[in-house]
């Protein structure tokens, strides 16, 4: 049943060529819609958001340039994530490793905890680390929310880098023992080049995953000018009044880096979604 | 969790008859351990905070310095009888139904759909993904704009002289919460669709086909031999996507900030408010670790429903 790769590509009819065409509709016009809302007047939008002609100026993105405030964004959103992924992925490839070949109770449960962790609400975790964090004197440090969102996306990684340990055969290890390899060395010359696959697909999500995060965020930063572009985004809104094309221009350069992994690891994130558990 | 790939049978003939197998594997624990110490410092610890928060009289006053007296479940016994509590879990409820529901139909009919060959399929699938992996900042900001009282959506509505003028859908308090919530659920369907993809393509062609040939209509094809056979993945999809509408939080925040009033609270976000607005911290607990059991009971299920298909 595994094995056999049944892809009923049909012949599109009339009915299904309708529907694939709503699909790219409910999924490309918001997409359009927000790179033409960054490129519009203030003006435009407050007099009919809802218009397609207009004359398109790069006004938004020079006001959100300027002050320097967006290229530190940037910076702080690189970090953030880089470093969130760095950690989880080296974090995490030993444990999908470790959980894996212990086999047995040892797997079962930790993988128990794992789901159990990864369904915690956000928003219940947040006022106690942030007296864990405090006590380290990390609050309001990068740093701190590395460790923080490293500690959200941990389960999630490992559960996905699991079957890419799963599907390599004990003969590998064997084979690398009778050589005289200890266990370590296999693991890190043999192994893990072997789940590179899988690594590039968690660190993908990974990425995507904390460039987006912003509760934690806003929540350990108490400077706004050690924010991330998602916080930005999600403070705009809430706080300044609305510059809607500011906004929107704000929203197509944070989204800048995730197209970015999309082009490169597109067929990875696909297969990565259907092996992961849920955002 | 939903591993399709690496086959169990094939991982236990590595394992069976290993000479090796009892020396190694004590080892293998120890590889687990930088994850184990990292979690409990960051997430069990937190989390075991939490419920004593929750059992405790907590203020502004003693939040950072601790020491809080123990209170047993009064904060629990105020939240019942609460009538934001109460609102905000029925909110949780519709909200969920709508998300579970809309996103798995709008999920399986996608993945259907992508299945069709030609280049449409492709783009509909590409910007699918795209959609997923975009902060959910961004889309919840976008969808606010869209749907302003002048936005896109109401301008489609006219334009096609459906409703005069258009609902206010984010300010009207008997629709805000369903406007968010199928925003949500559009949010999910990539990745329900992603999923039922993948499990589209693992039904044998040989079925399928034995099934024409017994005279089968497509849609008897859909319905007796498809639909039993992503029952599996349906169920495990079902927990996951009722978890992740129970615990959503960064749509209400961006879109309405659980407003008018509390017409799209929901249970994570009115933990949220009582704690970082209200500065009632240990009701904020209490309404968290309510949240947590509900989770975990869902979890529960969802572990066994991921042993029974992966027959570990």
């Amino acid at each position: 049943m595994r094995k056999v790769r049944g892809l009923e590509a049909r012949e599109a009819t009339p009915w299904s060529l309708v529907g694939v065409v709503v699909l790219i509709l409910l999924y490309g016009i918001p997409l359009l819609w927000l790179v033409v809302t960054s490129l519009k007047d203030n003006r435009a939008i407050f007099a009919n958001p809802g218009s397609i002609i207009f004359t398109p100026t790069f006004h938004a993105y020079a006001e959100i340039a300027q002050g320097g405030t967006l290229g530190q964004a940037a910076l702080n959103s690189a970090i953030i994530s880089i470093g969130t992924t760095l950690l989880t992925i080296g974090i995490g490839i030993p444990t999908a490793y470790g959980l894996d070949r212990s086999r047995g109770t040892f797997l079962t449960v930790g993988l128990g905890v794992l789901v159990l962790l990864q369904m915690i609400p956000q928003t219940a975790t947040i006022i106690p680390l942030y007296r864990v964090l405090g006590a380290w004197r990390l609050l309001g440090t990068l740093p701190g929310v590395i460790l923080a969102d490293t500690a959200l996306f941990l389960p999630f990684t490992v559960l996905v880098l699991r079957p890419f340990v799963g599907g390599l055969p004990r003969a590998i290890e064997e084979a690398a023992s009778i050589d005289g390899a200890s266990t370590w060395t296999t693991f890190i010359r043999i192994i893990v080049p072997l789940m590179s696959n899988g690594i590039a697909t968690a660190a993908s999500l990974v990425f995507i995953l904390s460039w987006g995060e912003f509760l934690y965020a806003i929540s350990i930063l108490t400077n706004p000018a050690t924010y991330p572009i998602s916080a930005l985004i999600s403070q705009q809104i809430s706080a300044y009044g609305t510059s809607w094309s500011g906004l929107m221009a704000l929203a197509v350069v944070g989204s800048l880096p995730i197209l970015l992994v999309f082009v490169v690891a597109q067929r990875r994130l696909a297969s990565g979604l259907s092996l992961g558990a849920v955002k | 969790m939903i591993s399709m790939s690496g086959s169990p049978a094939q991982r236990k003939a590595g394992g069976v008859g290993s000479a090796r197998k009892s020396g190694r594997r004590n080892v293998y624990p120890i590889f687990v351990l930088p994850a184990a110490v990292f979690l409990v410092l960051l997430a069990l610890y937190p989390f075991l905070n939490l419920i004593w928060m929750s059992l405790s009289d907590v203020s502004a006053v003693n939040i950072v310095r601790g020491g809080w007296p123990f209170v047993g479940f009064k904060n629990f016994d105020r939240l019942f009888h609460l009538s934001d509590f109460i609102l905000s879990f029925r909110n949780t409820l519709i909200f969920v139904v709508i998300v579970v529901f809309v996103g798995m139909l709008g999920g399986l009919g996608a993945a259907t759909l992508l299945q069709t060959k030609g280049k449409f399929p492709a783009v509909a699938l590409g910007l699918m993904v795209f959609t997923w992996a975009m902060p959910p900042v961004v889309l919840g900001s976008l969808w606010k704009f869209l749907l302003l009282p002048g936005g896109l959506v109401n301008s489609i509505i006219r334009l096609m002289h459906l409703y005069p003028k258009g609902p206010l859908w984010l300010v009207q308090e008997n629709l805000v919460l369903i406007s968010v919530a199928l925003v949500n659920s559009w949010a999910v369907v990539p990745f329900s669709a992603l999923v039922y993809r993948a499990a589209l393509v693992d039904i044998p062609i040989e079925l399928l086909d034995a099934a024409s040939v017994d005279g089968a209509s497509k849609y008897q094809r859909f319905l007796l031999v498809k639909l039993p056979l992503l029952m599996p993945i349906t169920l495990i999809l079902t927990v996951l996507t009722v978890v992740y509408a129970f615990r959503s939080f960064d749509f209400i925040y961006v879109m309405t900030y659980g407003g008018p009033g509390v017409a799209s609270t929901t249970l994570p976000f009115l933990s949220y408010r009582l704690s970082f607005i209200n500065y009632k911290y240990a009701l904020g607990a209490g309404v968290a670790v309510f949240t947590v059991l509900v989770v975990f009971v869902l979890a529960f299920v969802y572990v066994r429903a991921t042993r029974r298909t992966e027959g570990m």
